[in-house]
Formats: C-alpha cells, structure tokens, sequence
C-alpha cells in the first residue's frame, strides 16, 4: 500500500489527489490521508505532498468540464471536516465521478457516496450550530469580535453567513483551535487571515469585552425560561457542553 | 397597583417584561428569505435560526417581550390580568428598538417579538406597538425578523400598519371554543380573534398575488408528493365571513421606504392546552380547520401552567400537561407533513390520543391491512405513513430507489428508524426477520420502545441512567 499525506488545506488536499491519481499504482492500491499521521505502518510507502497550483487547477479544470462544476462544488464541501478519512473520501467520490457522471453523489449505493453524505451533514450542522452560538462582544470603535472552537475548519463557511447578517459592520470571527479568521471592514468584502501567534494572544483578551448588553442578555436568558417545564436533557441535547465554550450565557 | 415604570432601569424592565411574555409558545424566525442590504442591519434565513436553548429545552430565537404588562383585561389563565398584584412596567419605543439593536449585532437574537397587554384600550396599544416597529424599521435600519401580536379588537389600518412592517403577525386564539373563552377570558369573543384572522389572511393573500405568487403560502415540499393533503383541498373559510373583507390601506403603503409585502411569513396563533374541557380532537379539528381556512402557517400549543388561583382553572401545583401537548404536536405535524387529516387520527368515539402509543403509531396499528409496504417500489405518499419513516428518509430512499435497489442496512445509514419501521416494511420482498403483522405483538414491541421516553415527557422518576464522567465523578 502507499500513502500520500498532505496538510490539510484545499490546496494541498487536490494536489495530493493529482499525484495519487498520475501514479498509476491502481486505485486499490493506494491511499490518502491527511497529517499530522498518528502512526506509520512498518511496511508501506509513505509519500508526503506539497501545495502547487498547477495542480490544483487541473484537478478542478479536468472534475468542472469532465464532470460538472456544482459536482465539484459538493465533492470538496467536505474538505474543511475534521474527519480524518475525508480526503480519502473526496478521492473515492472523485472516482465514481469521473465513471457515473455528474449524477454519482446521489447514489447512495455505493459505500463511499454514503460516507461522503453523512460527512457533509454533520459538517453542516456543525456550521449552523455556530452560526448560531456565536457570542460577539463591542470593543472600541464599534468592532465585533467572537470567538468560538470548533472541530472542523469552519471558520471560512461561517464568513459569507455573517456578512450578509451584519454587511455595515466592523466585525472579526476567531476559531482558538486552529487559528484563524476572517475579518470585516464595514461595507467591505470579508477576507480570511492566518494568525501568528502573537496576533493570537492579543486578540484572546477580547474574550473578556463584556458591557451591559451582555448583562442584560444573561438575565433575560435566565428569566425567558419557564421553571415549571426545566428540562435540561432537553437543553444538553440541542446545545452540547463543546459548544459553549465562549457563549456569554454559560460563561460567567 | 401604582405605576412604578418610570423609576425602573431598562434592565429590570426587561426582567419583568421577558418574564410575562414566557409563556408565549412562538418563538420561531422562519418562513422570509431576505438577504442582507448595505446600510442595513440583519436579514432574514427562511429555515430560521436559534440563538439559545434555555434551561426549559425551548429555543430562543426572538427577544421575546411585552411592550407593556399593564391590561385591562382580566383573563383568568393570565399572569398579567388585571387583578394580579404584580410589578409593571411599560418600555418606550426607543428602549426596545435599542435592545433588540444591541443584541442583535451581539448574535445573541435573530430579531424581535413583540406582543403586549392591552395598555388603556386595544387600539392605543397597537398605535404604540406600530410605533415601536416604524421606528424599528426606519431609524435604526433593522431589516431582520419580527414577530407581532396583533390586538384582538384594534383598527383595521393599524393592523394593516403592523402587518407591513413585521414579518409574521398572529393573534392568540388562545382557547378554541366560545364557552370557554365566556368563562376563561370574559373580555374576549370568539369572533373578535376570528375576524381579524380573517382579514390577515385575506390581506396576505392579496399581496401575494399582487407579486406573482401563489394566493396561499408555500408549504414544505414534501407536500408536493402528497396528493391528498390537508393543504390540497380548498375549503370554505369558517365562522365569520360575513363580508369582512381585507384590512384597509394605510398611510404606511405610500411609504416608499416601506414598499415590503405583508407579512411576508404569514400568520399563526397560539392554543392553551388543559385549562378548559376540550377534547384532543375538538384541538386538532380546529387546527385543520384553521389551516384550511385561515392558511396560517402554525398553530401553537402552550401546556397550561397554573400561575392563579381560581375555581374554574387547574389547582396550582397541576403538573403542566407536557405528554399531551407532545402528542398534539405529534399530530400537527403528521397534519403539515405527512398527508393525515385530523379524522384519521381521532374521532368522535375516541376523542383522546394514546398516552403510550404516538399517533402515527396507533394509526398503523389500526390500519394493518395497508402494510407491510415495500420499500422500493411503494408511493412516497404510502412510504410517508410507516411509523420510523419520516420526509427527509422519504427523499432520500426516492433518490437512491433512482440508482438501484435499497436493502435494510442502506436504510440503516439513511437514518431510518428501524425499531420502528421494521414491524411494517419489506425490502426486496423480505421483512428484516421473521416477524407476525400482528396488532397486539407489534403494540407491545412499539409500547416497550416509547415507555422511557413517556416516562421522561410525564416528569416520572427514571432512576437508571447512563453514567457520566463529568456529572458523576466531577472529571474536568
């Protein structure tokens, strides 16, 4: 068996599927994983893969003209999901792609197509569960800021979401595990940014930005739920303990 | 009772006001899909987004609160009636345009509801309701969701007003028949709610013809797989329609930064469920009833709480009806989604639902002959009706059925319910074992599955649970 590893971003995600398909070694024969790999196996062949343009853009050019461009759009949906075995996955789907046509990620049949399904609903819950828990506070010069720790990398899903919400605001949306962000001037387009870790430290302490409103908020929290109904299986159910890390209501 | 409004900070108002508008069930942002503009602030997401869950499990969408918690009215089910001494207060315009602003851009909401108690007389109520809306709109460019209850009783262009600027208008029907409302609620009469309900839904359907839409609003696309639904047929409007025609134009339609359809997310009502003698299918009827007539687009039900004394209501300490309220919802959206009428469900000789069995359950059960069904061939209108089968596995097994053949553990990964489902399907011909079709052995199979979960819904004590290592052993 030999494995083609590569980190885990778009770029670096299609190259690697480039060079996995131009080896030649039969599908069967390989696979694709994403690093960091927690264990080598003692027999294999481990192939690491670097990001290079070129190769993107033929992977996208020959899947949007041979296949069709919204089957690209779903197959690489999923790349941002924290599953390991999603790369592997796109790969699979990319497969039947090229030998069913546009219509292979409907045909839940096939093993693969299945998993590719139930990837991209738990990555879709995942992107509206944080879409709804996440918690801005004001700083000065009326700039929102929220941070929030998911297990995918959301992070740019979540973008376009909140600039239709709030398109005349200053606002900036933190993910703590992976960090990263994307940023939003008023009246502009959003931009997505990697930060450095000193960029990270200094924006941690925006975590504690609380003012009236977020006061106000916490006991209307409080008072809006009816004593005689408490059910908190129910409220655990709908709003896991993961996700409450940087929600204001839970935090203080 | 003195009015202590004016000494009160904005925050404990909100603490009173959010207090008395709790036991409003709605609190749904669904049914507009309007983008975001420049200049603007929110939009609006047709599915609906929840910002919180609070400690009852209910979602929190909407700053849910009353404009004000001083009434006229005396109905008995209400904290805020007129003879309870409690603390009042009345916001302004401004403070909850400013609130529902700042916890807006804080993501903490998805837009505002705004009900009220009757503050002198209905329409000097809905003047400053309007009011508080027109502000909302055009000085602070809120272009996200609002809920509005409408005053039984006000006038025709403040309703209209209120309609244009919201997003979902409804009027608590609060209790379905005329005798209990006499006795319940001496201030209201049926055909004050009846009318106004009329009017919206006439007006709704008025401007969206106006657009090119259909007269009645979209339902959930399962629907059009469904051939006899209660949406299907066209049924006469009920009660009042002696000539009540739409609601009259205001001033506000001239309005060129107000050129908005009329609520554009339609009506709905709210029913209170064990404060007075009706039957679950008295309940149901008249929500099919509503819906064909009214085209509302929900019907709410609110488990009676016993917050007063009196000989006519529940005793204080009543256990709220939790289990009954379920299985009305049960019934609802077997209603909206799946094609049943409320004659199916229920009937005159059996007016109450199964406490053990849910009601598309006790449906199959009783009508064994149609099943077993076999999954790839059968109608999605026959596929709707199995118990553990709901729209979304509906679509996804007519998807796959495109492709090949589906077998059980396809069905598995779709997320079908199986321990359900399994009692009334074939796949390929073959029921998953070897099972009998019959009443009392598949009833006390589906009874064991659903016993905990009553237990769980009635507040019952369960003493087995699964054990957790953060609760249990305080493992951080």
């Amino acid at each position: 068996m030999t494995y083609y590893t590569c980190e885990h971003t778009l770029e670096a995600m299609l190259s690697c599927i480039y060079d996995a398909w131009c080896s030649k070694k039969g599908h069967q024969n390989i696979e694709l994983l994403l690093e960091p790999i927690d264990q080598y196996t003692l027999f294999d062949e481990y192939i690491h893969v670097d990001a290079d343009m070129r190769k993107v853009e033929k992977v996208i050019d020959a899947v949007c003209r041979k296949i069709s461009p919204t089957f690209y759009r779903e197959l690489v949906y999923t790349y941002m999901a924290y599953e390991k075995h999603t790369l592997d996955n796109i790969y699979r789907c990319m497969i039947l792609g090229f030998a069913y046509g546009a219509n292979a990620l409907k045909m839940m049949q096939y093993r693969d197509v299945m998993t590719h399904d139930q990837i991209r609903i738990r990555l879709g819950k995942e992107i509206n569960r944080f879409q709804e828990f996440m918690r801005f506070h004001l700083l000065e010069g009326n700039v929102y800021v929220a941070h929030f720790e998911p297990k995918s990398r959301i992070v740019m899903a979540l973008g376009p979401i909140f600039e239709d919400r709030m398109p005349s605001e200053h606002w900036m949306i933190i993910d703590d595990i992976h960090k990263e962000a994307v940023i939003h001037p008023k009246d502009e387009p959003f931009y997505h940014r990697t930060l450095t870790d000193q960029e990270f430290h200094r924006l941690l302490e925006t975590d504690n930005y609380n003012d009236e409103y977020t006061a106000m908020w916490q006991n209307f929290f409080e008072t809006i739920a009816i004593e005689e109904r408490k059910n908190e299986r129910c409220q655990l159910n709908h709003f896991p303990i993961w996700t409450r890390k940087h929600v204001v209501e839970f935090t203080s | 009772m003195f009015d202590i409004a004016t000494k009160l900070s904005i925050n404990e108002k909100l603490t009173i006001l959010s207090d008395a508008a709790k036991y409003d069930v709605a609190c749904t942002s669904s049914g507009v899909d309007r983008r975001g503009q420049k200049g603007m602030l929110g939009n609006s997401c047709p599915a609906g987004v929840c910002h919180a869950f609070a400690a009852d499990g209910r979602c929190i969408s909407l700053l849910k609160i009353l404009m004000t918690n001083h009434c006229a009215y005396d109905c008995k089910y209400c904290k805020s009636r007129k003879s309870n001494d409690i603390p009042r207060a009345t916001f302004t315009p401004d403070e909850i345009c400013q609130l529902t602003i700042e916890f807006y851009k804080r993501n903490y909401i998805e837009g505002l509801f705004l009900s009220s108690g009757i503050l002198q007389n209905p329409n000097y109520t809905m003047e400053k309701m309007v009011e508080t809306l027109r502000l909302l709109r055009t000085k602070y460019h809120f272009n996200g969701y609002i809920h509005v209850k409408a005053i039984p009783g006000a006038s025709d262009e403040l309703l209209y007003s209120a309609g244009l600027l919201a997003d979902r208008i409804s009027i608590n029907m609060e209790l379905p028949t005329q005798a209990s409302l006499t006795t319940l609620a001496p201030n209201k009469n049926m055909n004050n709610i009846i009318k106004p309900m009329n009017q919206i839904s006439g007006t709704i359907a008025a401007h969206r013809m106006a657009i090119g839409k259909s007269a009645r609003m979209e339902r959930a696309g399962i629907n059009k797989h469904l051939i006899h639904s209660i949406w299907g047929n066209t049924t006469e409007r009920i009660e009042a329609q002696n000539d009540s025609g739409n609601l009259l134009i205001p001033a506000e339609r001239k309005d060129a930064q107000l050129q908005r359809s009329f609520a554009a997310a339609g009506q709905s009502t709210q029913m209170i469920i064990g404060a007075s003698n009706e039957t679950d299918f008295e309940l149901i009827r008249t929500t099919q009833n509503l819906y064909q007539a009214f085209d509302l687009k929900r019907v709410f039900y609110s488990g009676y709480i016993p917050i007063n004394e009196d000989r006519d209501l529940p005793a204080i300490g009543t256990p709220v009806p939790m289990l009954r309220e379920h299985r009305l919802y049960q019934a609802d959206w077997l209603m909206r989604y799946y094609g049943f009428y409320a004659e199916e469900l229920l009937s005159d000789q059996n007016p109450f639902f199964d406490n053990q069995l849910d009601p598309k359950c006790f449906w199959a059960l009783t009508h064994l002959e149609n099943f077993p069904v076999e999954i790839n061939s059968a109608p999605a209108e026959t596929l709707l009706r199995v118990p553990g089968i709901g729209p979304n596995g509906v679509k996804k097994i007519l998807s796959a059925r495109r492709y090949g053949t589906v077998n059980f553990e396809m069905l598995k990964k779709m997320h079908i319910v199986l321990k359900r489902a399994q009692y009334f399907i074939t796949c390929g011909g073959k029921m998953i074992y070897q099972m009998p079709i019959e009443e009392r052995f598949i009833r006390n199979q589906l009874t064991d599955l659903e016993r905990t979960k009553v237990m769980e819904i009635e507040g019952q004590n369960v003493t087995y649970k699964q054990m957790n290592l953060f609760q249990d052993f305080a493992v951080r």
